[in-house]
């Protein structure tokens, strides 16, 4: 009878699977058999994009500032989860398909993928053509992804300048790199710049890559945290002597991985890269000195 | 760091959103202007308004937003009560402890005034009355 064997009726393929920005994508869509009752076809060029939301509430509310507040230490608290994931399409263009009386047997369509194209991956955004034949009966919606890569020549990456993330700054930490943008992959070979301003004791200097997703849907509300990840602790130098005026250089390779997300922006969602070092002193109370360095990082060579 | 100018040809990009950063505060209008009121007093009596016990369940989907509202009808005594112990303390720490620090700390505003009068003036335009 085929009542729970539902194929959609058409099939979305998008040739070649892996594009870079301006270039072009050809969508062929096939049916199994002609439908019919078909008002419109439309194929639709775009992105599922990938961000956090806050979904419970307003975000600073008095019930939440309460939760946050000190006679609620130590009690389990009422705000976790508050926040979760969500995707949205972002249409780029839309296309419709012929149909000839009523009845529609497939078509194509060829769509160059714009300069600002955000890179596919699992963090930011997955695109894709769709499908969606309006008929007079059940809808038929299709799809088919492709990935978009993107190269040195395509990135758009606003520098940051590097910023304290902790520490009084009794050190100086500066993160001397050959270049900002690094490709997946790739071992990224620098060094580290420690000028103290004060005889401090011994240190121990470590750096970690690490990418954060900030979203900034449209209509929801921003989630604060979640949707990031760093990489392993590299531990660098132990009892390097931090004289007053005298700069210790300290060099550094960190591997970036093979499935690096590439850096983006996307409507709801921006992902960003960083290098972030930090350095502890071995007397306990002066702390530590910590220094984030924004890169950018692309999939393509 | 820019690519290169765009095709002529290619659609815009989208208009992006805003982060939490860029958009402000996410309050609730009773919440806001209770705290946009100068006068402490004013500011206890507009928190231990109904309108702002019930304004907490605003932002909520549907269902869950009238369960809460129904739950901080429930509490709304308690509320009220916590408001006002809350405003008891706040009373009885300007009654007997601020001035026993404002004693302990006046040889050092004495010479802050003497020696650094500039700096001395410009905390008290700080703290004064907005």
């Amino acid at each position: 009878m085929g009542l729970f064997k539902r194929s959609s009726g058409a099939q979305v393929a998008v040739t070649p699977e892996v594009v870079s920005p301006r270039q072009a994508v050809q969508a062929t869509v096939t049916t199994d058999k002609p439908i019919d009752k078909v008002s419109a076809a439309t194929l639709e060029w775009g992105y599922t994009n990938f961000y956090r939301y806050r979904w419970a509430g307003r975000a600073d509310s008095a019930a939440v500032q309460m939760n946050d507040s000190w006679f609620m230490m130590g009690e389990v608290g009422t705000d976790a989860g508050s926040e979760k994931n969500a995707e949205d399409w972002v249409g780029v263009t839309k296309v419709e398909l012929p149909v000839a009386g009523g009845e529609f047997s497939g078509g194509s369509s060829s769509f160059t993928v714009p300069s600002w194209a955000p890179g596919s991956s699992d963090v930011l955004a997955r695109w894709s053509a769709r499908l969606t034949i309006d008929r007079g009966g059940r809808d038929v919606d299709a799809s088919g992804d492709f990935t978009v890569v993107i190269g040195r020549d395509n990135l758009e990456f606003d520098d940051e300048p590097p910023a304290r993330t902790g520490g009084d700054g009794e050190t100086d930490i500066e993160i001397a790199l050959p270049s900002l943008v690094f490709c997946a992959g790739e071992t990224i070979n620098g060094s580290i710049v420690l000028t103290p301003h004060a005889d401090m004791s011994d240190g121990e200097v470590v750096i970690y890559w690490g990418h954060r997703l900030i979203s900034h849907p449209l209509v929801r509300t921003p989630a604060i945290g979640g949707g990031g990840k760093s990489g392993p602790t590299i531990k660098l130098g132990k009892g390097i002597a931090l004289r007053n005026g005298t700069p210790v250089t300290v060099p550094f390779a960190v591997p970036l991985p093979e499935d690096a997300p590439p850096t983006g922006t996307a409507v709801h969602s921006t992902l960003v890269w960083f290098l972030q070092a930090t350095l502890h002193y071995s007397k306990w109370t002066q702390g530590i000195e910590q220094v984030r360095r924004q890169i950018a990082v692309v999939n393509a060579p | 760091m820019t690519a290169a100018a765009p095709d002529p040809d290619e659609p815009l990009p989208p208009q992006r959103g805003l982060t939490r950063e860029e958009r402000g505060r996410d309050v609730s209008e009773a919440q806001a202007e209770a705290e946009a009121e100068t006068s402490k007093v004013q500011q206890y009596l507009k928190a231990m308004s109904p309108k702002y016990v019930w304004s907490m369940a605003e932002g909520y989907p549907v269902v869950v937003k009238q369960f809460l509202q129904f739950c901080l009808i429930l509490i709304y005594p308690a509320w009220v009560f916590g408001v006002l112990f809350a405003a008891a303390m706040h009373l009885l720490f300007y009654v007997t402890v601020y001035p026993v620090l404002w004693l302990l700390f006046w040889p050092m505003r004495a010479y802050q005034k003497k020696n650094h009068p500039e700096e001395y003036e410009a905390t008290r335009q700080k703290f004064a009355k907005k």
